[in-house]
């Protein structure tokens, strides 16, 4: 038996591209996909590297393939936006070394601020062959596959894992680690200029971009041949006329639902797109009905109702365009109500649930606890009160800074649309001051160039970059204004205020986020200010300071006086630290929560809260 | 045989290091493991829900059928309550005694459940379960961290295919040098907590 280990899905992955002999991984952290990434780091040989965005991510791993080495560019699906301006160019050219991409999606949002589906943008707007892997095995299984394609077929393959084939974890086999190949260059500008440029090409005159749309459209007759053969798709014969096609993780709930209801069904299942048209028309011409489960849109039902319509094939498909819900992400459960609605005689197998017979207070996010961004959220949020101001927001932990009881924020798109978005409503004439919060990370992944256009756009505004070297919310990865790289090596860090300075912002006030009264002067002498204002709020994330000692303040006891105490809340409705609880019209510490940041002593007006 | 375990909690009450103990244990004695966490955004104070399905046979679906836990381990109350829906109805559940309220709660636009609610609740469902103060022990022990082997040394009292003494090898070997020694301790109070809770019921 060959040898196995525990590991989730996206170590699984990366372990995948090791074997094949990846050399160049970057990516940009963002969940589910973040341990791609952290798992190749451990091997020296391999240049891993965490990118200022996606699209930069993609473009390094091109310039690898260049050299004929193998490369792979991981980000989540909102990343794959990104990329997707090079991405259209890269399927054009095309690629030398094995170039995979992985793009993890998170059907139902649980860490997203949507719920996108990667498969069509790289699918049917780039014509890359996409996986879609059921399980941690097989998401090994197909990285390494899709390198071996990828350069046999000078295509970049994308693998497109959702968030629970990601943290998935089961036994994976281990097998041998294939060695790297070695970097050497040839000019071929006929492929990597891409450019308007007229040229003959089968006895006519042709702009470049159609000669390379054209190749790729070749390139799909060759790709159906190899998904035909695919060891990802395979069909399993069952009872009766409905045929269930199981893509992805969809195949995952079809086979818990066979077990579940005792029943085998036929089933198509699918890993791969382009689909291979020969077994899934065999399969379809026995049935009189498809059912297509797949996260989370309607792809490859409406792939199959193109064929079907263009083969004259008389089956009806249904699934996530309406007989299966048409949001949210698939489960094992919703595939055993869905065959129980198709054969109603399984319904004494559905398990029984007894719902509990009370109301439970949903839980929304919150600043952690010590979190230094609840002195600066504080601060701003009474600024901004006060002169009646607008805030927009951006991706990361400060975020929370627009869910109660803050309630300060009244924006959030994606990665740096806040200072845009200020600049937009400033521009539209509203009179009172526009503020924009972003943090570090987000600031360099795309806030920098909104930075850079409000200041040439001469609009009034304050940016505020929330500054804790790191990428908090996606599990502390280093971005380019942390002093270390993916590994814990020194690197140089970017400052903000500088950067900001240098492109000629009004002011570049650098603040600690703990010190509620300097973030307040600060913001009152910006708020004043002609042209974009830019406060740096910098401390070290608590959750790491607390483990290296960097404290941003002296932790000491902080006591409640009931006496002083006249119940007006401020410290749980406008403040809301979670260590600070209320009952019986008074307040108390929660002291097995408190970390003694003591931010609450300022913000207590009664003056109850002090230091012991 | 087949297992499925859920464990319930808020972020920072380390459900993943539990869930790896018992996997590690499992694996060892030839069982097949796919587990699954939340992750993400839960790290800031949010809900963290971890499946974790053992089995003799095939597991295709990392995340546990409505109606199939057979074991719900709640480190938090109400992220117990939320998710009792799945218990399976010959289900166990092990519930910590400790309460973490939400930012909603603390701003008394929403109620904690009461304790008198929640067991009324618990009581009219006919779920069988154990309620043990698992944090207030870790706290005596070394700290609210501790919560999570607590509830490990708890559940290896009431399910098979656990052993105490193998499962406490395990957690040895995975714990780093300087926590082993509470969390060993925590461990074992956690198997007496379960004794005197089945003892009283």
């Amino acid at each position: 038996m060959a040898e196995q280990e525990y590991l989730m899905g996206n170590e699984a992955m990366g372990r995948g591209a090791i074997e094949a002999g990846v050399k160049v991984v970057a990516g940009y952290p963002g969940t589910p996909a973040s341990e791609v990434l952290e798992y190749v780091s451990k091997y020296p040989d391999v240049h891993a590297e965490w990118c200022i965005n996606e699209k930069v991510a993609l473009e390094i791993c091109m310039g690898a393939s260049l050299c004929n080495v193998r490369s792979m560019a991981v980000m989540k699906h909102n990343g794959t936006n990104v990329a997707l301006d090079f991405m259209m160019h890269l399927n054009y050219t095309g690629v030398r070394g094995g170039l995979v991409l992985i793009s993890g999606d998170d059907p139902a949002g649980i860490s997203s601020q949507n719920e996108e589906d990667s498969r069509i943008i790289t699918r049917l707007d780039a014509h890359l062959p996409v996986f879609d892997p059921w399980c941690p095995q097989e998401a090994k299984d197909m990285v390494k596959a899709a390198f071996d394609l990828s350069e046999e077929m000078e295509l970049c393959f994308v693998v497109r894992p959702v968030a629970r084939v990601c943290h998935g974890r089961s036994m994976v086999s281990l097998e041998e680690i294939k060695k790297g190949g070695e970097s050497h260059f040839e000019d071929d500008r006929s492929r990597f200029i891409m450019s308007a440029l007229m040229e003959v090409k089968d006895g006519a005159a042709l702009n470049r971009p159609v000669v390379r749309h054209r190749w790729l459209n070749q390139k799909q007759a060759v790709l159906a041949k190899v998904m035909e053969e695919s060891p990802f798709n395979h069909i399993e014969d069952g009872e009766g006329k409905i045929g269930l096609v199981a893509c992805g993780i969809g195949y995952a709930f079809v086979k818990e639902a066979e077990k579940i209801l005792g029943k085998k069904f036929p089933v198509l299942k699918l890993g791969t797109l382009p689909l291979p048209r020969n077994k899934v028309l065999q399969f379809a011409k026995k049935m009189d009905r498809l059912v297509v489960y797949e996260d989370s849109e309607a792809v490859v039902e409406g792939i199959l109702k193109q064929l079907f319509y263009d083969e004259g094939l008389k089956v009806e498909v249904v699934g996530r365009s309406g007989f299966l819900p048409s949001e949210g992400e698939l489960s094992a459960t919703i595939a055993v109500k869905s065959l129980v609605e198709l054969y109603p005689e399984l319904e004494k197998k559905m398990p029984a649930t007894v719902p509990l017979e009370m109301k439970v207070p949903i839980r929304t996010r919150t600043q952690c606890v010590g979190c230094q961004y609840r002195g600066l959220l504080h601060a701003l949020k009474l600024t901004a009160r006060k002169y009646k101001g607008v805030v927009t927001g951006d991706i990361g932990c400060y975020d929370a800074g627009s869910f109660p009881p803050l309630e300060l924020q009244s924006t959030i798109y994606c990665m740096g649309s806040s200072i845009p978005m200020a600049s937009g409503i400033a521009h539209s004439g509203y009179d009172r001051p526009v503020f924009a919060i972003i943090g570090d990370s987000t600031f360099f992944h795309n806030g920098v160039l909104g930075l850079l256009n409000a200041i040439h756009s001469g609009v009034d505004l304050v940016a505020i970059v929330c500054d804790n070297r790191t990428t908090a919310m996606t599990g502390f990865q280093p971005h380019p204004g942390s002093e270390i790289n993916v590994r814990g090596e020194p690197a140089p860090a970017i400052d903000v205020a500088r950067l900001a300075t240098a492109a000629g912002a009004t002011s570049a006030r650098v603040v600690n986020p703990y010190d509620i009264p300097q973030c307040k002067e600060a913001l009152e002498k910006a708020v004043k200010e002609k042209g974009v204002s830019v406060i740096v709020a910098t401390m070290p994330c608590y959750l790491v300071a607390r483990r290296t000692g960097e404290l941003g303040f002296t932790p000491r006891k902080v006591v409640l006086d009931e006496e002083r105490c006249n119940g007006c809340k401020i410290c749980v409705t406008f403040f809301g630290c979670p260590a600070i609880h209320f009952s019986e019209g008074k307040a108390t510490i929660d002291y097995g929560t408190c970390v003694e940041c003591g931010m609450c002593v300022e913000v207590c007006k009664r003056g109850a809260i002090t230091w012991s | 045989m087949e297992l499925n375990i859920l464990i319930a909690g808020v972020g920072g009450q380390g459900n993943l290091f539990a869930s790896s103990i018992l996997a590690e244990y499992v694996l060892k004695k030839g069982y097949k493991v796919f587990a699954v966490e939340t992750i993400g955004a839960a790290q800031r104070g949010g809900s963290v829900v971890s499946h974790l399905r053992i089995s003799d046979a095939e597991i295709y679906s990392p995340l546990i059928l409505a109606g199939k836990v057979d074991i719900l381990m709640g480190f938090e109350t109400i992220e117990m309550l939320r998710n009792f829906e799945l218990l399976a109805g010959d289900g166990i559940y092990l519930l910590n005694d400790y309460k973490e309220p939400t930012v909603l709660c603390n701003m008394e636009m929403d109620a904690y459940p009461s304790d008198e609610e929640i067991r009324a609740a618990l009581k009219k469902s006919g779920k069988k379960g154990y309620i043990i103060k698992a944090t207030e022990c870790a706290r005596k022990i070394g700290g609210s961290l501790l919560t999570n082997v607590v509830m490990v040394g708890a559940l290896c009292q009431v399910s098979s295919p656990f052993d105490s003494q193998e499962v406490k090898q395990v957690l040895a070997g995975k714990s780093p040098a300087r926590a082993k020694e509470q969390n060993l301790q925590a461990f074992d109070a956690g198997g007496s907590l379960i004794q005197e809770a089945m003892r009283k019921a």
